[in-house]
C-alpha cells in the first residue's frame, strides 16, 4: 500500500474509473453494432424491393432484368452490393454484374413468403450481410413459378464505422479519466492543505519558533489541534515544574549542606546535629520529588482508579507490617468510589493515612470511601480514616494545616504522613479536615473533586 | 541469628555488615541478586535484608524467587523509593517489612529483631520465661526485674535459645546461626558462651535456665509466660 493518503485515493479512484469506463465501453459498443446491423438490414430490404420492381416476366416463363438498373452499384464490379435470382430448381436466373461470377446463395430455394437474413456470409472472401426472399411470380398467362431473390452488401464499410466509433469512444473516455484524476489530485491538495499546515506548525513548535498550533483549522481538525495544544501546554508546564523543583531542591539542600560544612570546619562536628540535617535533606528530597512527579493538575486523562481495590492492597500490606498489633480494620467502601488520577498518588494518599491510623490505633481502624456529588459531570471522592488512638495533638494539627507548611518542617507523630497527604490533596484541588472520631482517636477526612 | 544482607552499594553494605555483627548477628553479605539467591538457598539464613535496587535483578524478583524456592525466613526490604506503590509491591512479593533509605541503624535492628521474634512465634516484643525477660526491642535482659549486662554475642545466644524455649537446639545449629561462613568453627566457643550465660543469669545456680543434653545440644528449660501467637 502506498503510504500517502492522496496516492491511495488516486490509485483506488483510477481502478474504480477504469472498471466503470470499461463496462460502459463494452455496452456502448454493443448498442452501436446492433443499431448498425438493423440499419443495414433495412437498406438490404429496399434493394430487394427495387430488384423485385425491376424484374419482368417473359413469354418463356422466365424472368428478365433490364440492363440498366435503378441502383448503379449492381452494375459496377466490386461495388460491394450484389444481387441474384434463382428459380425453384436452384438455377441462377440472373446475377448482377457487380458479383463478377460469385455465387450469392446456394442450397435449397426458400419457399414463397419465407425470408432469411444472414448477418455474416463470405462472398469471395469478402464479409457480407445477405437477405433472401422466396416469391411466387404470376406470369401474363396466369401460370405461377417460384423464384428466390438474393441481395448482399459488403460489411467493410460497417466494420470501418465500428472501428472509428470504438477509437473515438476510447479517446474520449481516456481524456475524461485524465481530467477527473487531475482535478481530484488538485482537490486533494486543497483538502489536505490543513494537514500539511499542522505538520509545518508542529515542526515550528519543535524548532521553538512557535509557541503552539494556530487557529482557523477546519472543524474536523480543531479537536486534534486543540488537544495537541493542550498537550504542548501540559508538557511546558511539566518542564517548568521540573525546572522549579530542581531549582528549589538545589537551593534548599544547600542550607543543610552549609550547616554541616561549617560544623566540620569548626572542628567539633556534633553527630546529632548532622543527623538532623540529614533528616531534613531527606524530607526535602521526598517532598520536592513528589511535587514534580505527581500528575495532579495535568490535562491528560486518567482511567478511574477503583478506591476499594487500592484500600484492599494497602490493608494486605499493612496487616503484614503491623502483624504484632493486628488492629481491626473496618472498611466501608462504596463500589462507585473512584479516583480520577494517578494510581500511585491515590496509593500514597491512602497509604499514609492508613499507616498513621495503624500506628496510633489501640485496636481499631476505620476507613470510609464514597463517591460524592460535587455538581460536576463526574463524581468526586470523599475519604475518611479514623482510629481509636490518642488523636492528633492540636499543635501538630495546626502545624500541618498552616498555609504553606512544608513536609521538611513537620514533626514526628501524625505529622509527616499527614503533611504528605495534605500536599497531594492540595495539588488535586481538594480539602482536608482534621477531627475527632467516634472511635475516640483521630479522624481525617478528605474531599477530592473529579477532574 | 544468621542474617543475609543483599546490598549493592559497597559502603552501605560494609557499614551495615559491621553494625549488624556488632549487634551480635552472623552476616552473609551479597553484592548482587544472584549471589544473594545463592546464599539464601545454600545457608541456614534466619532473615534476609534485601535492597530493592540491585544491579542484576530487581530485589522484588529476588524475594519472589526465594519464596518460590521454599525459603520462608522473614525478609526486610531496604528501599530508596518511598512511594507506597513500591512498598505494597515488595510486601506482596513476599517481603515482611520495609525500611526507607536513609535510615538509622537502630530502626533496622528494631525491625530485624521484631521479625525474628515474630517468626519464632512470639507476639510481644518482650520474651518472658519465668523470671527471665528478654526485651527484643531494647536488646536488654532482666532477671527478676534486675538488668543483666550481656555482650552482643551472649545476647544472641540467649535470644536464639529463648526464641525456641522448650525445644532442643543443637550445637551445630547454634554455630550455624551465630557464625557466618568466614568464621572458623570451634564448638568449644559455644560451650564457653553457654557457661558465661549461666553464670550471669543464674549466679547462685537456682533457676538452671539452660539444660545441656549430651550429644544433642541445649534447651532453654523455663516455660514461656508471654502469650504465643
Amino acid at each position: 500500500m502506498p503510504s500517502s493518503l492522496s496516492a491511495r485515493l488516486l490509485l483506488s479512484v483510477s481502478l474504480v474509473l477504469a472498471l466503470f469506463f470499461g463496462l460502459t465501453v463494452v455496452a456502448l459498443d454493443r448498442l452501436f453494432r446492433e443499431a448498425g446491423e438493423r440499419a443495414m438490414q433495412s437498406v438490404l430490404e429496399v434493394h430487394l424491393i427495387a430488384l423485385l420492381a425491376a424484374a419482368e416476366g417473359d413469354g418463356s416463363r422466365g424472368l428478365r432484368m433490364p440492363a440498366q438498373l435503378p441502383e448503379e452499384r449492381f452494375s459496377q464490379p466490386g461495388s460491394g452490393l450484389y444481387g441474384q435470382i434463382r428459380d425453384a430448381s436452384g438455377e441462377i436466373v440472373w446475377r448482377s454484374a457487380s458479383s463478377a461470377g460469385a455465387q450469392l446463395a446456394e442450397g435449397p430455394v426458400l419457399a414463397p413468403g419465407d425470408r432469411e437474413v444472414v448477418r455474416l456470409a463470405m462472398l469471395d472472401d469478402i464479409p457480407v450481410m445477405a437477405l433472401a426472399l422466396g416469391i411466387e411470380w404470376e406470369f401474363a398467362d396466369g401460370s405461377m413459378r417460384r423464384f428466390e431473390f438474393d441481395v448482399a452488401q459488403s460489411l467493410d464499410l460497417y466494420h470501418a464505422q465500428v472501428e472509428r466509433f470504438r477509437r473515438q469512444l476510447f479517446i474520449w473516455f481516456l481524456g475524461l479519466m485524465l481530467l477527473l484524476l487531475t482535478s481530484l489530485a488538485l482537490l486533494l491538495r486543497w483538502i489536505l492543505r490543513p494537514l500539511r499546515r499542522i505538520e509545518t506548525e508542529i515542526a515550528a513548535v519543535e524548532a521553538g519558533s512557535r509557541a503552539e498550533l494556530g487557529g482557523g483549522y477546519p472543524s474536523e481538525l480543531t479537536g486534534v489541534t486543540e488537544n495537541m495544544n493542550a498537550l504542548i501546554r501540559d508538557e511546558r508546564a511539566r518542564l517548568l515544574r521540573y525546572r522549579n523543583t530542581l531549582g528549589n531542591l538545589a537551593h534548599s539542600l544547600k542550607t543543610p549542606l552549609a550547616v554541616m560544612r561549617s560544623a566540620l570546619q569548626a572542628g567539633q562536628p556534633d553527630l546529632a546535629a548532622f543527623d538532623t540535617q540529614i533528616a531534613r535533606m531527606d524530607a526535602i528530597v521526598g517532598s520536592q520529588l513528589r511535587r514534580a512527579a505527581t500528575s495532579a493538575g495535568t490535562t491528560l486523562g486518567h482511567a478511574p482508579v477503583a478506591v476499594a481495590a487500592v484500600i484492599e492492597e494497602l490493608r494486605g500490606a499493612l496487616d503484614k507490617v503491623y502483624a504484632d498489633k493486628q488492629p481491626r480494620c473496618l472498611t466501608e467502601t462504596d463500589g462507585n468510589a473512584v479516583y480520577y488520577g494517578d494510581r500511585e498518588d491515590l496509593t500514597d494518599l491512602i497509604g499514609n493515612l492508613l499507616d498513621n491510623a495503624y500506628k496510633w490505633s489501640r485496636s481499631t481502624v476505620r476507613i470510609t470511601a464514597q463517591a460524592e456529588e460535587m455538581g460536576r459531570r463526574r463524581r468526586g471522592l470523599r475519604l475518611a480514616v479514623e482510629d481509636d488512638g490518642p488523636g492528633i495533638r492540636p499543635a501538630d494539627a495546626q502545624r500541618v494545616l498552616a498555609r504553606g507548611a512544608r513536609v521538611d518542617e513537620q514533626a514526628e507523630g501524625h505529622g509527616i504522613g499527614l503533611a504528605v497527604v495534605k500536599e497531594i490533596v492540595e495539588l488535586a484541588g481538594g480539602s482536608l479536615t482534621l477531627g475527632v472520631s467516634p472511635l475516640g482517636g483521630a479522624r481525617i477526612e478528605l474531599s477530592i473533586p473529579p477532574r | 541469628m544468621r542474617l543475609l544482607l543483599v546490598e549493592d552499594e559497597t559502603l552501605l553494605r560494609e557499614s551495615l555488615t559491621a553494625q549488624l555483627k556488632k549487634a551480635g548477628f552472623a552476616v552473609d553479605a551479597a553484592g548482587n541478586g544472584s549471589e544473594g539467591f545463592y546464599f539464601g538457598t545454600e545457608y541456614p539464613v534466619d532473615l534476609a535484608i534485601v535492597d530493592l535496587g540491585l544491579p542484576d535483578m530487581p530485589g522484588i524478583t529476588l524475594i519472589s524467587r526465594l519464596r518460590d524456592a521454599g525459603r520462608e525466613f522473614p525478609v526486610l526490604v531496604l528501599t530508596a523509593r518511598d512511594r507506597w506503590q513500591d512498598k505494597v509491591a515488595a510486601l506482596q512479593a513476599g517481603a515482611d517489612d520495609y525500611v526507607v533509605k536513609p535510615f538509622h541503624i537502630e530502626e533496622v535492628l528494631a525491625r530485624v529483631n521484631a521479625l525474628l521474634r515474630r517468626a519464632a512465634g512470639w507476639a510481644q516484643a518482650v520474651l518472658r520465661c519465668g523470671p527471665i525477660e528478654l526485651d527484643t526491642s531494647r536488646q536488654a535482659v532482666e532477671v527478676a526485674g534486675v538488668e543483666v549486662e550481656l555482650t552482643g554475642f551472649e545476647y544472641r545466644v540467649l535470644e536464639c535459645l529463648m526464641l525456641r524455649a522448650g525445644e532442643v537446639v543443637s550445637k551445630a545449629e547454634l554455630t550455624d546461626r551465630l557464625y557466618d561462613q568466614d568464621f572458623e568453627r570451634d564448638s568449644n566457643v559455644i560451650e564457653v558462651f553457654i557457661g558465661r550465660l549461666r553464670r550471669k543469669l543464674d549466679p547462685h545456680d537456682e533457676l538452671q535456665p539452660i539444660e545441656t543434653l549430651r550429644g544433642r545440644g541445649y534447651r532453654f528449660a523455663l516455660d514461656r509466660t508471654a502469650d504465643r501467637t
